[in-house]
C-alpha cells in the first residue's frame, strides 16, 4: 500500500505544484507547500481511505496547510514573483511580450482574491474539478463553492479586461 | 408563446464549468444564440479559465523537484544530492509554429556581424560549468545579444538575450547544429566564482525550425520553453543593449 501510495503521489506532484503555485503566487513558496503537504500526507497515510481520490485528499492538505501558514504569517502579504512585481515598474512592463504580460496580470489578479476564493477558483478553473469534487476536497458545502466561485469571478474578470461588470 | 426562462450568471458559470446536464447545456446554447451579452460573458469565462490555466501551468512541464521526490520516496534528506541529474533537465522543446520575424533583442540585431573566433572544438551545449576559454565561454563573456559566432562550418552560436535573475545575470544561448540537424537552446548563468554554468538545455530538430531561406528567426516559442526556468530564478526583463554592453565592458562584475 505504501509503495503504491508513494508512486501515485509522485505522479500527482506536477498538479499539486500547479495548485500550490496558484495559491501562493510564488514558485518557491508553492514548492515548499507541496513539500510540507507530502510530508504530512505520508505521516498520516493511515487516514487515507483506499479507493477515494488521492488528488482531492492532497488538495485539501495543501489548502489547510496554506491557510494555517497564512494565519501564522499575519499581514505578511503574498510574495509575488519578481517577474510580476515589474508590472508597475516605470512602465517597463510595456516591453514585456503581450502574452507574458497577460500571464503576469492573471497571477496578480489571482493574488488579490481572498484565499478561500482563490482555492475554489483554482480547483474548478485550473484543476478541472466539479463543484461537488471541489466541495469534498475543501470540506465545504457545494453552495459555498458556487458563491465563492461567483465572487471570485466578479472580482477577477474586470482585472483581466474581460467583463464589463455586473449585468444584472 | 411562453417567455424563455431567465438564465443567470450562476447558470452560465455552471455551463462553462461543465456542471449542466446535456439537456440543460443545450438550453443554454439556444439561449446564448439570441442573448449576445450572455454569450459575451460565457466567452469571458472561457478566456479567464484559459488565462488561469496558462498562468500557473509552468510546473506541469517540469520534472518533479528532487527534494519533493526524495521526501515522497522516503529517501533520507541530506544523503542525496540536491541537484537534479543533468539528464532530467534536458527536455525536447515543442516544434515552433510558423516563423515570425522579431522578438527579443534579436530583432534589432538580426543582421549583426558574424564573428569568427580561432577554431575551437565545437561541442554540444552541456549542463554544468562552462569550460574556461571555450568558444561558449568567450561568447558568454564578450558577445552582445544577436551576434552570431560560427564555431565551425556547421555550427553557429548566438546569444539571444541577457536577463537579470535572483542569482545574477543569465544569458539565453542558441546553438544551430546543421551537422546534427538540431537546435539547442540553453540558459547559462553567471556563477559566484566568475564562471558560467549551463542550467537548462532544450533541443529540437532543425527541420522544424528552419525557414525557407534557412534563416532562423526568434518567434517566442523558445522563450516560452525557458519561461518556467526563468520564472523559477525570478528573472526580470531582458537587459537593453546598453545595460548588456556595460556588463560585458565591466567583465560581468556587479
Amino acid at each position: 500500500m505504501t509503495d503504491h501510495f508513494r508512486h501515485d503521489l509522485v505522479a500527482l506532484v506536477p498538479k499539486l505544484r500547479r495548485f500550490a503555485y496558484s495559491l501562493t503566487g510564488n514558485r518557491q513558496d508553492g514548492d515548499d507547500l507541496v513539500q510540507a503537504a507530502c510530508e504530512k500526507a505520508l505521516r498520516n497515510i493511515d487516514q487515507f481511505q483506499t479507493g477515494t481520490r488521492m488528488d482531492s485528499w492532497m488538495y485539501r492538505i495543501i489548502q489547510t496547510l496554506w491557510i494555517d501558514d497564512r494565519r501564522r504569517a499575519t499581514r505578511r502579504g503574498t510574495a509575488l514573483d519578481p517577474d510580476d512585481a515589474h508590472l508597475s515598474d516605470e512602465g517597463k512592463a510595456a516591453s514585456l511580450p503581450e502574452d507574458r504580460m497577460m500571464l503576469a496580470q492573471t497571477r496578480a489578479a489571482m493574488a488579490d482574491l481572498p484565499e478561500t476564493q482563490r482555492a475554489v477558483l483554482s480547483l474548478v478553473a485550473i484543476e478541472g474539478l466539479s463543484y461537488r469534487e471541489t466541495a469534498e476536497a475543501l470540506a465545504i458545502p457545494v453552495g459555498t463553492v458556487m458563491s465563492r466561485l461567483s465572487r471570485a469571478r466578479e472580482a477577477l474578470l474586470p482585472k483581466l479586461g474581460l467583463s464589463q461588470g455586473p449585468r444584472q | 408563446m411562453t417567455a424563455p426562462p431567465m438564465i443567470d450568471r450562476a447558470q452560465l458559470s455552471a455551463f462553462v464549468d461543465g456542471e449542466l446536464s446535456p439537456e440543460e447545456s443545450a438550453a443554454v446554447v439556444m439561449h446564448l444564440a439570441d442573448h449576445p451579452a450572455d454569450q459575451a460573458y460565457v466567452d469571458d469565462l472561457f478566456a479567464a479559465n484559459a488565462a488561469l490555466a496558462k498562468a500557473f501551468a509552468a510546473p506541469m512541464a517540469e520534472p518533479v523537484p528532487v527534494k519533493i521526490r526524495d521526501t515522497i520516496r522516503g529517501t533520507i534528506m541530506g544523503a542525496t544530492p540536491t541537484i537534479t541529474p543533468p539528464s532530467a533537465q534536458i527536455i525536447p522543446f515543442r516544434p515552433r509554429p510558423a516563423l515570425v520575424a522579431g522578438g527579443l533583442a534579436l530583432a534589432a540585431s538580426i543582421a549583426a556581424a558574424i564573428v569568427l573566433f580561432q577554431p575551437a572544438p565545437p561541442s554540444a551545449l552541456a549542463l554544468g560549468p562552462v569550460t574556461q576559454g571555450s568558444a561558449l565561454a568567450r561568447a558568454l563573456e564578450t558577445l552582445p545579444s544577436g551576434t552570431v559566432l560560427s564555431e565551425s562550418a556547421d555550427r553557429d552560436l548566438m546569444i539571444l538575450a541577457t536577463l537579470p535573475t535572483d542569482t545574477g545575470p543569465c544569458r539565453e544561448v542558441e546553438a544551430v547544429d546543421r551537422a546534427a540537424s538540431q537546435i539547442e537552446l540553453a540558459l547559462a548563468c553567471r556563477t559566484t566564482n566568475s564562471g558560467w554554468q549551463v542550467e537548462v538545455v532544450l533541443k529540437e530538430p532543425l527541420a522544424a525550425a528552419t525557414g525557407e531561406d534557412g534563416f532562423l528567426a526568434a518567434d517566442g516559442a523558445e522563450v516560452q520553453g525557458l519561461t518556467p526556468f526563468l520564472d523559477q530564478r525570478g528573472a526580470g526583463l531582458a537587459l537593453s543593449p546598453q545595460q548588456e554592453a556595460a556588463l560585458i565592458e565591466g567583465g560581468w562584475t556587479p
